[in-house]
């Protein structure tokens, strides 16, 4: 099931597929209730923002998103994710008006998030760390109830099943050569 | 192990030299302090006295690295650096927030301790105001992530040090050249398992080739996000330790091995491993080691 939904591995724990809410845990220790879609914590403001993008819009059912915790010092990938929600990625991929160290988007398609933009509503709750309050923030939005958005995007699919496509046979890597006794060279020189 | 053809740089960071053909200077380990919660001074004072002991026993030179989180904390921690390392030794600062970087760059400066520091890190998310406060206030060495978001092999981070890969008008290495900062020290930005984890060993021979400079990385961070291994608690702390291994493998001249707790595993450890490279590239290369390397202090 969590292969099926999500398509890209990390932290996180996948719950109840028809879900309308994914949490986001900053820092914070706290498990949502069940009836959410996944929830999972946010350490980057790159990489970690790209898997919450693609395992979000992966599953059409999942219409909220709540950002909780305190922000990750120095990274601030909570604000990173509200402004890339908000502002989207200017023409370096750079998340616009972005706080955090390196908020870049370089491994997903524009396409994949104006997808993100039109169906996940962010919740910020950046600074709570109230159980109780972010649970019944979480049963507000479930109450809701929204339709599901359609079909799923898969932004990335990783290879189902082992494969080989050698494009390079030599010794670890294009530009040196390794001889078998292990003298390194540039290769072409 | 590996033996490279272009000219191999080797630096001296207050008494520490770094790089070279491997096998002739040993492993330089970074070990972690005040990664969570408040500083604790005491704690923190106890694991030197361990590290600096496991060092002066194998002959594997270690620098600590002082993780500063918050600005209130910076003054504190540079006063526990005078006080707790012997002077003239080398530390790291790792800083993420850049704003504490500035602030900590003008402390060192007023404390005369730039000389000392190697400074963790520049990268691609670096500012014009950290830029400005390190034009200013110049530290001995930095460490230069090769961290490119978009290409996660060797190639893509060559480009990052190049280039600047299309997120900076111009490349890292150039960055740092012109900030005035003469001893470099590449990481190649170990990520975690599913992001081209591998990509972070495989790049230091090519890297290291490429542009002769010392090359390493923080490896331990892929064992941290594999979090599968939880369920296997034992043998994670047995991975995370083993994992130090492949640097120095693969031609490698540091390692950044996290917590500094883990002291007394990872330093023995790649005692070993540097025993291993020696013997091999001294046989066939006819790289000799120094005299403080762990082959020529263990092997009597």
């Amino acid at each position: 099931m969590t292969d099926d939904y999500y398509p890209w591995g990390g932290e996180f724990t996948a719950c109840s597929p028809q879900g309308c809410v994914a949490v986001v845990l900053l820092n914070i220790q706290y498990n949502p209730p069940k009836n959410v879609a996944i929830y999972g914590s946010l350490k980057t403001e790159n990489i970690g923002i790209e898997k919450i993008i693609a395992n979000t819009i992966s599953n059409p059912f999942i219409r909220f998103l709540i950002i909780c915790g305190d922000e990750i010092k120095g990274h601030c990938s909570g604000s990173s994710l509200v402004a890339l929600h908000r502002n989207g990625i200017d023409r370096n991929n750079r998340i616009i008006n972005a706080p955090g160290a390196i908020p870049y988007i370089e491994n997903l398609k524009e396409e994949a998030i104006k997808r993100f933009q039109a169906q996940i509503n962010v919740i910020d709750l950046i600074g709570k760390k109230e159980k109780e309050k972010i649970n019944d923030i979480i049963a507000d939005c479930t109450r809701k109830s929204p339709p599901s958005f359609g079909e799923p995007y898969i932004a990335i699919r990783l290879k189902p099943a082992a494969t080989i496509n050698l494009t390079d046979n030599r010794a670890l890597h294009s530009r040196i050569i390794i001889d078998y006794l292990g003298k390194v060279k540039k290769r072409g020189t | 192990m590996f033996s490279f053809t272009k000219e191999q740089k080797v630096f001296n960071i207050s008494g520490i030299s770094i790089g070279g053909q491997p096998g002739m200077y040993p492993t330089v380990l970074f070990g972690g302090l005040f990664f969570k919660g408040e500083p604790d001074f005491d704690d923190g004072k106890r694991h030197l006295l361990t590290i600096f002991e496991c060092s002066k026993q194998t002959g594997v030179p270690v620098i600590p690295d002082f993780f500063i989180r918050k600005v209130e904390y910076i003054q504190p921690i540079l006063s526990f650096i005078e006080k707790a390392i012997p002077k003239k030794h080398p530390f790291s600062i790792d800083i993420i927030e850049p704003s504490i970087k500035i602030q900590t760059l003008e402390q060192l400066a007023r404390r005369k301790l730039l000389p000392r520091t190697i400074y963790n890190s520049i990268h691609i998310g670096i500012t014009k105001e950290e830029t400005e406060a390190l034009r200013t206030y110049t530290p001995e060495t930095a460490i230069i992530v090769a961290f490119n978001p978009k290409d996660k092999s060797p190639d893509g981070k060559i480009e990052v040090l190049e280039n600047g890969a299309h997120l900076l008008e111009i490349g890292l290495l150039e960055i740092t050249r012109q900030i005035g900062i003469e001893k470099v020290l590449i990481d190649t930005a170990a990520l975690a398992p599913g992001e081209n984890s591998g990509a972070a060993i495989a790049a230091i021979p090519v890297i290291k080739e490429e542009y002769g400079l010392p090359t390493g990385c923080a490896i331990h961070n892929v064992v941290e996000k594999s979090r599968w291994l939880n369920d296997f608690p034992f043998a994670k702390k047995t991975v995370d330790v083993a994992s130090n291994n492949a640097i120095p493998l693969f031609g490698g001249d540091y390692s950044i091995f996290g917590p500094i707790q883990n002291a007394e595993l990872v330093v023995p450890l790649v005692a070993w491993q540097d025993i291993l490279v020696s013997e091999y590239t001294e046989n066939y290369f006819g790289i000799s080691p120094i005299t403080s390397h762990p082959r020529r202090k263990l092997l009597k």
